[in-house]
C-alpha cells in the first residue's frame, strides 16, 4: 500500500472502509491516519458514500437485555470538561431525597452564590406529581452558552422510576403565562437527563409552567397533551 | 401518528463524548437492529454478531470524542465502528473458514436490498454509479462491504485471480469517486 498520490490515498481509505486491507496495511494505514487530516477526510468520505450499502443486510432484532449488558460495562462517564454546578446530579439527588421542593431550591440558590456573578438568567422548576405525590423532575434553564443556553430536565426521586407502559411515552411540555396552550419540548426517556437548547422554548419567564404527560408511543398525535399529567411545576427565576 | 423524528446521529455522538449515556442508548434503540443485521451478515452467527454489537457500542462510547462532524456523518462513523469490529472478529475467530468455498456458497448471496426509505438512506447516487461498473467489479465492492470478504475470499468466490480482484477493487473505487463527484 502506498499513500503517495491523491488516488493512492483515496483508494487506501476506500479499502480501509470496505475492510479489504491486509492486517499489515490496515495497521500502517491507521498509524498514518493519526497525523493526517486529509486521510481522515477520505475515510469519512467513503464511510458516507458507501453507507447506503448497509441496506443489503436485513435487520436482525437484538436479543432482549442487549442494552443492559452494554450499560453494565460502560463504567463511569468520562466527562471532558469541569462539570457546571447545575450538572452535579448527586447534589440534586441528595437534596431531592429529602423530598422537599424547597430544599432543592435552597440548594440551587446556595450553589449560585458560590459561582461568580454573571449576566445570564437562570430558572428552576421542580415538577411534582399532582396531588402531592412527591418530586419527580427538576427543570434547570441557564441562558448562558451557545444557542441561547441550555435546558436540562433531570429526574429526581420519583422521576427516576416512573412506570411507563411499553406503548406509552413521557412527553415534556411548557406553557408560559398568557400562552394559548402548551408547546411540546419532546419525548422524555425515563430515568435519564434530557438536555435541550434553551432556544427551543417558546418563552422563558417566571411562573412558566412545565409538565410531563403520559402519551401514546411516538408522542401526542394532536400536538397538545392528551394523557394524564404525571408531573407539573412552575419556574422560579433565580437571582444572582 | 407521525413517525419519530430523524435521529441526529452527530449530536448523539457528541453527547456520548460528553459522557451522556442516554445518547448512547438512543443510538442503540434506534439503530441496533440494522447494525446487528450488518454485523450478522459479516460474522454469519447470531451469538457472535450480538457480541460484536456489544463490543462496538463500548468502542463508540470510548471513542466518541474522536468523531469529527466536520469530516463526515455520525451515522457513517457508527457503521464503520460496527463493521470493523465484525471484520476483526470474523477474521480472528474463524480463520479456518476463510477460504472454504462451501461456507461462502452456503451464505447465499442473493443481494436483497431492503427498502432504504424507511431508514432515510440516500442510495440513489451510489446505486447509479455502481450500475455503471462491470458486473464483476460491482460484485467485488458488494462482497467486500456487505459480506466482509477479503481479497482472497472474493477471488475464490468469483473464480478470478487474486491480482485481478485487487485491481478491480482499486479501479472500482476510482471510478465510483469519479462518478460520485
Amino acid at each position: 500500500m502506498t499513500l503517495d498520490t491523491a488516488e493512492d490515498r483515496s483508494v487506501a481509505a476506500g479499502e480501509y472502509v470496505l475492510g479489504t486491507l491486509s492486517d499489515t496495511d490496515r495497521a500502517d494505514f491507521e498509524r498514518a491516519l493519526g497525523g493526517n487530516a486529509a486521510l481522515r477526510a477520505e475515510v469519512a468520505y467513503w464511510q458516507d458514500r458507501l453507507l447506503s450499502l448497509t441496506r443489503h443486510a436485513p435487520a436482525v432484532q437484538p436479543a432482549p437485555g442487549g442494552w443492559a449488558r452494554i450499560e453494565s460495562r460502560l463504567g463511569p462517564a468520562r466527562l471532558r470538561a469541569p462539570t457546571p454546578w447545575w450538572q452535579r446530579l448527586t447534589l440534586w439527588r441528595g437534596l431531592a431525597g429529602a423530598g422537599v421542593a424547597a430544599a432543592v431550591l435552597m440548594g440551587s440558590l446556595l450553589m449560585l452564590r458560590l459561582q461568580a456573578p454573571s449576566p445570564e438568567e437562570r430558572f428552576v422548576a421542580v415538577l411534582q406529581a399532582p396531588g402531592g405525590g412527591g418530586n419527580g423532575w427538576l427543570v434547570e434553564v441557564s441562558t448562558r452558552g451557545a444557542a441561547g443556553g441550555t435546558l436540562r430536565l433531570v429526574p429526581v426521586a420519583g422521576g427516576q422510576a416512573v412506570a411507563v407502559p411499553t406503548d406509552r411515552t413521557l412527553q415534556f411540555w411548557t406553557k408560559a403565562p398568557g400562552a394559548s396552550g402548551p408547546s411540546s419540548l419532546g419525548l422524555v426517556p425515563v430515568g435519564a437527563v434530557t438536555e435541550l437548547p434553551a432556544s427551543r422554548l417558546p418563552a422563558l419567564m417566571p411562573e412558566q409552567l412545565f409538565e410531563i404527560t403520559l402519551e401514546p408511543a411516538g408522542g401526542s398525535p394532536l400536538g397538545r397533551p392528551t394523557g394524564p399529567v404525571l408531573f407539573i411545576g412552575r419556574a422560579v427565576k433565580l437571582s444572582s | 401518528m407521525t413517525p419519530p423524528a430523524p435521529l441526529d446521529y452527530d449530536a448523539a455522538l457528541l453527547a456520548c463524548a460528553r459522557g451522556e449515556r442516554f445518547a448512547l442508548r438512543v443510538l442503540y434503540e434506534r439503530e441496533a437492529r440494522w447494525l446487528l443485521g450488518v454485523a450478522q451478515r459479516i460474522v454469519r452467527d447470531t451469538a457472535l454478531a450480538e457480541e460484536v454489537l456489544q463490543e462496538a457500542f463500548l468502542q463508540v462510547w470510548q471513542r466518541a470524542a474522536t468523531f469529527d462532524p466536520a469530516l463526515g456523518s455520525g451515522r457513517g462513523w457508527l457503521y464503520t465502528v460496527v463493521r470493523h469490529q465484525a471484520l476483526k472478529t470474523v477474521r480472528s475467530r474463524r480463520p479456518e473458514d476463510a477460504l472454504e468455498p462451501e461456507t461462502l456458497t452456503a451464505v447465499s448471496d442473493a443481494l436483497q436490498a431492503s427498502a432504504s426509505h424507511d431508514r432515510d438512506l440516500d442510495a440513489d447516487a451510489l446505486e447509479h454509479c455502481l450500475d455503471r461498473l462491470d458486473a464483476e467489479r460491482r460484485a467485488c465492492v458488494l462482497h467486500a462491504f456487505v459480506d466482509g470478504y477479503t481479497h482472497e475470499q472474493i477471488a475464490l468466490k468469483l473464480s478470478t485471480p487474486l491480482g485481478t480482484v485487487k485491481s478491480w477493487i482499486r479501479r472500482s473505487l476510482v471510478a465510483l469517486k469519479d462518478c460520485l463527484a
